[in-house]
């Protein structure tokens, strides 16, 4: 089946209700380092996450989000995931999406991590069958052996995102969208996601990775986006990016 | 007109997406009682323990001294109340106790809805069963209407757009949770749920006329009881079903891209 992403003039602003709202704390957090805070009346403060942001990707493209903190990185992920519906601008995305954005969203700390693993095909709409015959592939690459049978909530951050990761990756979706969390993995799991990755060109799925991690990026991806406060500053491939950033 | 399609779009896909609802509200309401011994007839335990209470203080009040006299009205009406206006609260906080799912993964609005809904359905049922084997034990047994199969999804539809209409405006302004759930309370004494309704009497029973509550409440407690529900909370059922449903699909219209800024 073909993919393709494809934004035009994207812009995203973030209406914030009572700055003081407990609630909306950790968007605060997210955006204050880097977004526009550009009105502000009374009670409701609003914050240009992303501005006027236009992307074209097609089967196999593996693109990077980079920037600062509060560039917008995983805003844009957002809107590509669906989550955000831009106030401006055209949004198309065509293919099966599967978006892994918060670190251990989505899992029941409580129950075990195959109980997850089903959970997470369930959420997905994956037949239970297709499931039952991932589950050792799941759980041989994400190396938790035995924790698997122990709760989730006994799991590091670590052996979290190696759960996630391998249930993202591992179940069929056409487009793939990442956040940092990877970078909980240790050295040897990270070698390993890249490999992983790496293989999606012969399937032509598409990843979108928003990351710090410059050595991943040459490694895995094909196309780079550089946000700063919301704008995008660089987008083209990897190599015209490497040269960008040396000039 | 491109919003209002969507806001179509919403409810459908919210539809579609039932057997991803029906899952993870059954494997929620598992969970909910997970290390628990008495599970979930903690739900009848809670059940009974009212309406005993209220049966017992009715008798009284009523002067007539017996706790059975009001005992299947009253704990019929409690059950029914669950998700006539029990769910109040609950459907107030739908997008917020949401809010981490909302964040992940891309659903529709209603899905949530139908989600929360779905557990507290769930509940209702589960509590059916209890309060029938009740009624056996005690020899009030009767054998439900059939117009119940009607009854129901009208209350649940009403529910849905109840809901809709609701969490909305909670999301958005935190006051409003805490202003349903009391106000939840109040509707439960404004509604004939552990009163019956011949004994509002004068001005005062402009309270049960004008109540849309006490409509859909008899609307599945007379079937429940072996009655069929009177002609007047037919019309008051599926009038509200298209004006609420009318200002449901507004509000989504208006709001839905917003929501998930306001959690």
């Amino acid at each position: 089946m073909s993919c393709s992403v494809r934004l035009e003039g994207v812009t995203l602003d973030y209406f914030i209700y009572s700055v003081k709202a407990q609630s909306l704390r950790n968007a605060v957090f997210n955006l204050a380092v880097g977004g526009n805070l550009y009105k502000s009346q009374g009670d409701v403060t609003v914050v240009r996450a992303l501005e006027n942001i236009s992307l074209d990707l097609q089967e196999g493209d593996r693109l990077a989000l980079v920037g600062h903190n509060g560039s917008g990185k995983t805003s844009l992920l957002k809107v590509i995931a669906g989550i955000y519906e831009p106030q401006k601008g055209l949004v198309e995305i065509q293919g099966k999406l599967t978006s892994m954005i918060a670190h251990g969203a989505g899992l029941d700390a409580d129950a075990s991590g195959l109980h997850n693993i089903r959970k997470l095909g369930a959420m997905r709409l994956i037949p239970k069958k297709v499931v039952e015959s991932r589950i050792d592939s799941i759980v041989e690459f994400s190396e938790l052996g035995d924790f698997v049978r122990l709760p989730v909530k006994t799991y590091s951050s670590g052996m979290m995102a190696r759960l996630m990761f391998a249930c993202a990756t591992e179940f069929e979706a056409d487009i793939i969208v990442l956040d940092e969390w990877l970078g909980a993995g240790d050295a040897a799991f990270g070698r390993k996601a890249a490999a992983r990755m790496e293989g999606f060109v012969d399937k032509a799925q598409m990843v979108i990775l928003g990351t710090h991690n410059f050595g991943l990026v040459e490694r895995v991806c094909n196309k780079v986006i550089e946000l700063a406060a919301g704008r995008a500053v660089f987008y083209g491939t990897t190599a015209d990016w490497v040269a960008w950033r040396n000039r | 007109m491109e919003a209002i399609q969507a806001a179509f779009r919403d409810i459908i896909d919210g539809i579609l997406l039932a057997p991803l609802w029906l899952t993870l509200g059954w494997e929620q309401t598992v969970s909910r009682f997970r290390r628990t011994v008495l599970g979930p007839f903690w739900l009848t335990a809670n059940l009974l323990a009212m309406a005993f209470a209220l049966s017992f203080i009715m008798g009284g009040l009523l002067g007539n001294g017996n706790w059975r006299s009001n005992f299947s009205l009253i704990i019929s009406g409690i059950l029914c109340w669950s998700i006539t206006g029990g769910y109040l609260p609950d459907a107030s906080n739908t997008f917020i106790s949401a809010g981490d799912l909302m964040n992940t993964m891309r659903l529709p609005l209603s899905f949530h809805v139908f989600l929360m809904l779905y557990k507290n359905f769930i509940n209702f049922l589960a509590q059916l069963i209890a309060l029938w084997v009740l009624l056996v034990l005690f020899k009030m047994a009767v054998i439900p209407d059939i117009s119940i199969l009607l009854g129901l999804p009208i209350v649940l539809i009403n529910a849905a757009f109840i809901s809709m209409i609701v969490a909305m405006p909670a999301t958005r302004f935190r006051d409003i949770y805490q202003s349903i759930t009391f106000g939840s309370q109040i509707l439960f004494f404004l509604t004939p749920v552990f009163w019956s309704p011949d004994q509002m009497t004068g001005r005062r029973s402009i309270i049960l006329k004008m109540n849309p509550f006490a409509h859909l409440l008899e609307l599945i407690r007379q079937p429940v009881l072996g009655h069929v529900p009177s002609l007047i909370h037919w019309e008051w059922g599926i009038g509200l079903m298209f004006v609420l449903g009318a200002i449901a699909v507004t509000m989504l219209t208006l709001y839905r891209k917003r929501i998930v800024f306001w959690l």
